[in-house]
């Protein structure tokens, strides 16, 4: 073969042409090698990589920002093909390049993989090249490079020494101040990590101070950070520190008066909560949670509603029934009539947690009125949040109490007039079938069932269809003949031919889960008589139902009974019913060679044994 | 062994709201034809029969009527008329209604291609003798070369397929499309109304409707080819009647707004309904709000089946009408297909005319 007499300049040659479209007119050229940086190195071996490959990359930097990306990509998983963490450092300089240029989505692949590399560097390695890397990019000209170096300083702080660890908490503390908005975005956003590796007396010293300021500028984009700063801060302190350095911030970001702000606080409120503890809680977050609550605006509201429940749920064991109940539950009846549909969606997806909260008594008399309620929003999303989440408050109050209190609504909510919230509602059906347990449901729910498979909206019928198949799933094939079956069947002599289809499509998804028996006894014979049927369509779909069921027929049936009944329909005076008979001949006929086939192949198998 | 055939994938591509090719229209094109020309001009339709009207390329809404109607073959459909022109979709419209009823004789030729046994052969072809089908289109106003060059069809089928051959194959359908329906030989369905040159169902029967239809040429200001229509003679038959009149509450016969057609009076109505043994006309053409109106003591009913037409501009509801196989009547209301479940238009719509 020719492979066997290649020599290794050969071998060398596809590395040659990577290397020639590395320099190639044709961007997508350039890509794909940019790509296959890794396969060059290798090829190069670890010693040209360093002195040629790296360098070259180094000068290529003012290419297309595509290339740019893959090249700042490749570059974090370099340090094997440099010759390890040893040589390391001398990724820096092209990554470097990379985190100074215009475009956001070069520089931040750049600064990640800086991140991932710089664990790679030892102590002094550290302290030579990347810590001087992030002083220049720190205090360059141009914003980019002081946006990039914000991101550094937590991955080199903890490992150098103390006089350098100074210069670096300073150049931080320029960066929160910078002149441009997009370093202190950047500062904002970074300040939670870099926090977490200070020690703890420079973090109040220098870090909280920075955190004050950031949390007053200017701009509503700068603050918002801040806030998700504030909570890596306050995990760090002690409760009186908190109270002292934190809370005072907190509070003002609470009611800032943008919007955005706000929005942030509400959203990361259990995270704040966890952060400052059971006292300050009760003391500063319930106040401040009301506030949010009852904020004029409706996202900032819709995010408050979002986290009643978290919240409620860690509030300290001694005072939350009280708090709850004396502090939130108020302003929560307030939103359940809020004038904006996400506010009141949001709390209703939550709200029902309350009650395992707030036990039975208080789930009865104040939690029961509020589901009610949002059982009859106008909103579809609000009544079926509250229907989803039904199986929590089952386990507080009983099955008892909930069928008195709760079904009424759900009936009504079943004939909806728009077709889509019925199709919700039936949607919930196995799930609240599952919860009630079978008596009840054939109490209660079964007939609303039945009533859906002669809606006048196909598409109901077709979910109410399914919806059979997925009842008898959980209450098996004994129920189903006894209340679904007989129901289903009569409806074979429905005047309408559309509701005798649908009694067809329920035969064949019953056939699934009833098995062999019910199927050919009990279902079987109404198909058959359904053959004579007036209609064609009903005609033909008795084809296909045959077709389809055959399968789970006790064999003996196929061609006694079905059989005859297809050759009939096949000389039928409708042209789609001989259609549809003629496909289920092939296919009854398809299946039973498929059965011979499989039985010969074991008979052939078991010869051969 | 059904293997699924070309039409199969056409009517899959098109339910997506994908355009098919060309070539592929060419052929469905040709394969209706050869259906349609069969058909009469009181096309004979057998109930069960749900019957629908107005589409005006509503492709979504169109699919939001199957959702609440059945599908096809299993529901049976006569629609009457305007599938095209107004809406973003009209291509798509069109051509899925005309995939659809030609699905079922085409399939036959699918299976005449895997034979499986002789016997089953000579049933597809003794099968070849026409019977009703699943699925009726009539002819509205709409389905004229003239009025989709103003309305919106020409224009789609330009941009779509870069040519205007594909509205040259529709158009040419249209003209095969009949005029009019019969079901159980007691309703009568027709896109408009009546004509004063038109007594009996024979009258319409005698028709020869295989020619676009001429109306005034009011529509002067866009239309192309304007030169040589405006030459034409004003040509106000009884075909142009069928498809574009009104009931009015009046006596006798009067002049329509819509510069074609005719009002026609409840006194009319009785003539006709009398005259040829029929309990009703049913009729589309007219935007009502509720989706279905009656008139003259539930002897004419307008069905109208695109909600909210043009687009959040009406906030109608559309309905259907279900007649079982006793002719008993349901009304199925229905609104505008959500917005998270239709496609972004490429368009803005045509400018208004009455609607």
């Amino acid at each position: 073969m020719a492979a066997s007499d290649s020599n290794t300049d050969d071998s060398l040659y596809p590395i040659a042409v990577l290397i020639d479209e590395l320099k190639n007119e044709d961007v997508q050229l350039r890509l794909n090698s940019i790509k296959k940086l890794s396969t060059i190195a290798l090829a190069l071996g670890v010693e040209r990589t360093r002195s040629e490959l790296i360098p070259f990359l180094t000068e290529t930097i003012y290419d297309e920002d595509e290339v740019l990306l893959a090249l700042a990509e490749q570059l974090g998983t370099f340090t094997p093909l440099v010759g390890g963490p040893e040589f390391v450092h001398c990724l820096l300089p092209p990554l470097e390049s990379l985190a100074t240029v215009e475009e956001t989505v070069v520089r931040d692949k750049a600064v990640e993989s800086l991140r991932n590399i710089a664990s790679q560097h030892s102590p002094a390695d550290l302290e030579e090249h990347f810590v001087p890397l992030v002083q220049r990019l720190a205090s360059g000209d141009w914003f980019t490079s002081r946006t990039s170096a914000c991101g550094l300083f937590s991955v080199c702080y903890p490992r150098v020494s103390p006089a350098i660890k100074a210069e670096l908490r300073n150049h931080f503390r320029s960066l929160c101040q910078d002149d441009t908005p997009m370093a202190r975005r950047s500062a904002a956003s970074k300040l939670g990590e870099f926090a977490k590796v200070v020690e703890i007396e420079y973090l109040k010293s220098d870090l909280i101070p920075m955190f004050v300021i950031l949390a007053q500028d200017e701009q509503d984009s700068v603050r918002l950070l801040a806030v998700e700063a504030c909570v890596s801060i306050a995990a760090l302190l002690q409760q009186e520190d908190v109270e002292q350095l934190v809370m005072p911030t907190l509070r003002q970001c609470a009611s800032d008066q943008s919007w955005r702000v706000r929005y942030m606080v509400a959203d990361k409120f259990t995270d704040l909560q966890k952060a400052v503890g059971p006292e300050i809680t009760k003391t500063d977050l319930v106040p401040a949670f009301q506030v949010l609550l009852k904020d004029i605006e409706a996202e900032v509201r819709a995010a408050a509603a979002d986290k009643v429940r978290d919240f409620c749920q860690n509030i300290d064991q001694v005072n939350q029934e009280f708090i709850i109940m004396t502090n939130i539950l108020p302003i929560v009846k307030e939103l359940v009539a809020d004038p904006n549909q996400h506010v009141k969606s949001a709390l209703a997806s939550v709200i029902m947690g309350l009650s395992p909260i707030l036990g039975k008594h208080n789930t009865i008399e104040h939690l029961l009125p509020l589901f009610l309620s949002q059982l009859r929003d106008e909103c579809p999303e609000v009544r079926l949040n509250i229907i989803s989440n039904l199986e929590c408050v089952n386990e507080v109050i009983g099955i008892q109490q909930l069928s008195q209190s709760l079904l009424p609504a759900i009936v009504e909510l079943a004939e909806d007039s728009k077709w889509r919230v019925r199709l919700a509602i039936i949607e919930y059906m196995p799930l609240l079938a599952g919860q009630l347990g079978v008596e009840f449901f054939d109490e209660k729910l079964n007939s609303l069932c039945m009533t859906w498979l002669v809606d006048h909206v196909y598409a109901i019928r077709e979910a109410a269809t399914l919806n059979l198949k997925k009842l008898v799933e959980k209450f098996g094939p004994d129920w189903a003949q006894n209340t679904v079956i007989p129901k289903v069947l009569a409806m074979s002599r429905d005047q309408n031919y559309l509701h005798r289809m649908t009694c067809l499509f329920c035969i064949n998804v019953l056939a699934e889960v009833c098995g062999p028996e019910i199927t050919t006894k009990v279902m079987l014979p109404t198909v058959l008589t359904m053959a004579t049927d007036n209609v064609a369509n009903v005609r033909f779909n008795v084809a296909k139902t045959l077709q389809r069921i055959g399968p789970f027929l006790e064999p003996s049936a196929v061609q006694t009974q079905v059989k005859p009944i297809l050759d009939k329909l096949n000389t039928d005076s409708d042209v789609d019913v001989k259609y549809f008979a003629s496909e289920a001949i092939a296919g009854i006929a398809g299946n039973h060679i498929a059965v011979l086939y499989r039985k010969n192949i074991f008979f052939i198998l078991f010869i051969k044994m | 062994m059904a293997e699924s055939s070309d039409l199969d994938r056409q009517i899959e591509q098109l339910k997506k709201c994908e355009i098919i090719k060309e070539a592929e229209v060419k052929a469905l094109c040709a394969k209706a034809r050869e259906i349609l020309i069969e058909e009469s001009n009181v096309q004979r339709v057998d109930s069960p029969v749900t019957v629908c009207g107005d589409i005006h390329g509503q492709f979504y809404d169109l699919k939001e009527l199957f959702k609440v109607g059945g599908d096809v073959p299993e529901t049976n459909y006569l629609f009457m008329g305007d599938f095209v022109d107004r809406g973003f979709y009209s291509v798509e419209t069109f051509l899925l209604l005309l995939a659809l009823k030609v699905a079922f004789l085409l399939d036959i030729y699918e299976c005449m291609n895997f034979n499986f046994s002789l016997y089953n052969f000579i049933v597809y072809v003794l099968s070849q003798v026409r019977y009703p089908d699943r699925i009726t289109l009539i002819r509205g106003n709409h389905e004229s070369r003239q009025i989709t060059q103003v309305y919106g069809f020409y224009d789609e089928c330009l941009r779509k397929y870069g040519s205007i051959t594909v509205w040259r194959y529709c158009t040419e359908i249209f003209d095969y499309l009949s005029l009019s329906a019969i079901i159980d030989g007691k309703i009568f369905c027709v896109h408009g109304g009546l004509s004063p040159s038109i007594q009996t169902l024979d009258q319409i029967r005698t028709i020869d409707r295989k020619q676009e239809f001429k109306i005034f040429d009011f529509l002067s200001i866009k239309v192309l080819h304007t030169s040589r229509l405006m030459m034409q003679v004003p040509h106000d038959g009884p075909m142009c009647d069928l498809l574009w009149s009104d009931p009015e509450d009046t006596q006798g016969w009067g002049v329509s707004p819509r510069g074609a057609g005719y009002l026609f009076g409840s006194d009319v109505v009785a003539q006709f309904n009398s005259a040829n043994d029929i309990d009703m006309i049913c009729r589309a053409h007219q935007l009502v709000m509720e989706g279905y109106k009656w008139h003259f003591n539930e002897t004419v009913l307008t069905v109208w089946s695109a909600p909210n037409y043009c687009y959040r501009q009406c906030g109608n509801v559309a309905a259907i009408l279900e007649l079982n196989e006793h002719l008993q009547r349901d009304f199925t209301i229905f609104e505008a297909a959500p917005q998270e479940s239709r496609g972004i238009p490429s368009k803005k719509p045509q400018a208004d005319y009455f609607l």
